[in-house]
């Protein structure tokens, strides 16, 4: 069975994303993906899929679109709220909507990107072992581009078996959903201007009052920021080291020091290599936090281990997969 | 008997620094050089086809190697240490200590057509007159030359080359162009490259390929890997235009 949605209004930028293109990384391919994996995976937890499967990311709000057939979703993500009938959507949670039904995403001042899961997930070629839209190459994704008006989207017919648990309790002539929803914030820390970061290799090319002021100092979000990178407006760095770096692999979350000093923070669609020495990486659990910032947001670094880095991770992992666990046993009989 | 020789004297470990929580850097060195983008394409071949439970993919470039892993299956694997840098670390300097083999991946010698010149190189003219050449001068030093693919980066298939004659160095744009053309040709520095897909770029552009560097629906995307012999072949405009790939 497929699931159908055509799209009424786009909204400013949606893409289809799923984790990412990671074996062509050394012919230059970017990882692409989404930008914000935590919302990304909750929204496919909630409607029973695997982690991978292609969710739609919308960037702020202003979009819409109509279910064709009846639909089993769920979203999850600080860019929007969904909105039925004048009714504000439950996040995290699966949602049944009757065919013919017109669901609005409204603005969530909280954040910039939201993730629509649908059961089976969004069904569009598999490019280079990944379905995300890398839209400089124009590859990926729907047609390698953004949608627009009146797009028609289809999820995989393949559900897996708590999908079909979670379709059986729902299946109804109007809009349903469960009692119970995916806790995100419990998730994520309480303070989201606050981003752990992890010193880099070349931190001994900064003198040491750089390094001070980009643990103290507060950062803004500019303007020229996108899914390659996001621009740091603040004090700048000074280099002690003034020799050239040559060009080597950098991944999303580095942060990257420009000549002038500028900070740039690598995201989804950064290039597979940089030649800008790189003062710190983001944590990866904290990336998050970076995926939902707009310009204009203030941040400010905290320095944390490579080692504690790594705790936090495999803690959330763990968390995810008691998540997966949990939603597994209220569907699936034994 | 042929004496063995490890990928480095016994003992010394490897320079291994962590990138992120799933990504480590070994660095080789510290200087764009021929002998060393062997050692890393020869370490590279070796971790390949003796991966750790976890390992992803990897990434070669000027003097380093990038290895990319998942963490879990690391965490769950029996190579020693507390920590995945541990692990991973342990597992990279295993293998350095075994005999270094020539690498199996046969360097592909290409032959790249280009038409120099008019509207597709269209700075053809700033090198010559940067290096006191004429263009025919400029375009029979740039194909007398071969060219070693020394990396991949920037936009998808795009390949450094290295070993171009001096003679045609010429700096980059102090003001990148907005949109270099598919397949336009350039020279930065004393490198040449070719932009697989319209891009902003600052190299100075000397002329087109009709080839597709850059393919989705090939099994090798990229036309050009690391350690690849290029050499450039001057054609005219009604030869560029019977390759109808771009």
């Amino acid at each position: 069975m497929s699931m159908k949605i055509s799209m009424i209004k786009p909204g400013l930028l949606s893409t289809i994303q799923d984790l990412g293109r990671y074996r062509y990384l050394s012919q230059a391919v970017p990882v692409s993906g989404v930008m914000d994996e935590l919302a990304h995976r909750l929204a496919n937890k909630a409607v029973g899929n695997d982690d991978n499967n292609a969710t739609i990311e919308f960037t702020y709000a202003d979009a819409s679109f109509k279910a064709e057939t009846a639909i089993l979703v769920s979203y999850s993500g600080d860019g929007a709220c969904l909105v039925y009938n004048n009714e504000l959507m439950p996040a995290e949670k699966p949602l049944f909507f009757p065919a013919g039904s017109v669901i609005k995403l409204i603005h969530n001042t909280i954040g910039a990107r939201t993730y629509l899961a649908i059961a089976g997930g969004w069904d569009v070629p598999d490019i280079m072992e990944s379905r995300s839209t890398y839209l400089t190459a124009a590859f990926g994704g729907f047609k390698g581009r953004a949608l627009q008006k009146a797009d028609v989207l289809v999820s995989g017919t393949i559900i897996t078996e708590v999908s079909k648990g979670i379709l059986e309790q729902l299946i109804d002539r109007s809009l349903t959903y469960p009692n119970w929803r995916i806790s995100r914030e419990s998730l994520l820390p309480e303070n989201r201007q606050s981003i752990r970061v992890v010193l880099a290799n070349e931190i001994s090319w900064f003198d040491a009052t750089s390094i001070i002021s980009f643990l103290t100092n507060s950062f803004t979000i500019h303007r020229r920021s996108n899914r390659m990178g996001y621009h740091l407006s603040g004090k700048p760095l000074v280099r002690r080291v003034k020799k050239e770096l040559l060009s080597t692999a950098v991944t999303p979350g580095i942060i990257q020091v420009t000549g002038s000093g500028d900070l740039v923070i690598l995201m989804a669609d950064c290039q597979t290599t940089g030649g800008y020495p790189r003062i710190a990486h983001v944590a990866a659990v904290d990336l998050s936090l970076c995926a939902q910032l707009k310009p204009g947001d203030v941040i400010h670094f905290s320095e944390i281990s490579r080692d504690e880095a790594e705790a936090l991770y495999l803690e959330r992992e763990h968390d995810l997969s008691l998540i997966t666990m949990a939603i597994s046993l209220k569907y699936i009989k034994t | 008997m042929t004496e063995q020789v490890g990928y480095f004297e016994t003992d010394i470990p490897l320079k291994i620094y962590g990138l992120s929580e799933k990504s480590v850097t070994i660095t080789f060195g510290t200087a764009i050089d021929n002998d060393l983008l062997d050692l890393i394409t020869d370490f590279n071949q070796l971790l390949l086809q003796n991966p750790f439970s976890g390992l992803i993919t990897t990434v070669p470039a000027y003097t380093t190697l990038t290895v990319f892993f998942d963490p879990l299956s690391v965490m769950l694997s029996d190579l020693p240490g507390e920590v995945c840098f541990e692990k991973v670390s342990a597992h990279l300097n295993k293998i350095a200590q075994t005999k270094r083999e020539k690498s199996k991946v046969i360097a592909n010698k290409l032959v790249i057509p280009v038409c120099y010149g008019g509207d597709f190189g269209p700075d053809l003219l700033m090198v010559a007159r940067t290096n006191n050449l004429s263009e025919t001068e400029v375009i029979d030093i740039h194909t007398a030359g071969q060219y070693l693919v020394f990396m991949i980066g920037f936009v998808p298939g795009f390949a450094y080359m290295g070993g171009m004659d001096s003679r045609l160095s010429t700096p980059r744009k102090e003001v990148p162009n907005a949109k270099i053309p598919t397949g336009s040709v350039g020279i930065a520095g004393n490198q040449t490259g070719i932009y697989p897909m319209e891009t902003p770029g600052g190299w100075q552009i000397i002329g087109k390929t009709p080839l597709k560097m850059f393919d989705v629906n090939r099994s090798q995307p990229s036309l050009l890997k690391g350690g690849d012999l290029v050499t450039f072949k001057a054609i005219g405009i009604k030869e560029f235009n019977t390759y109808a790939e771009i």
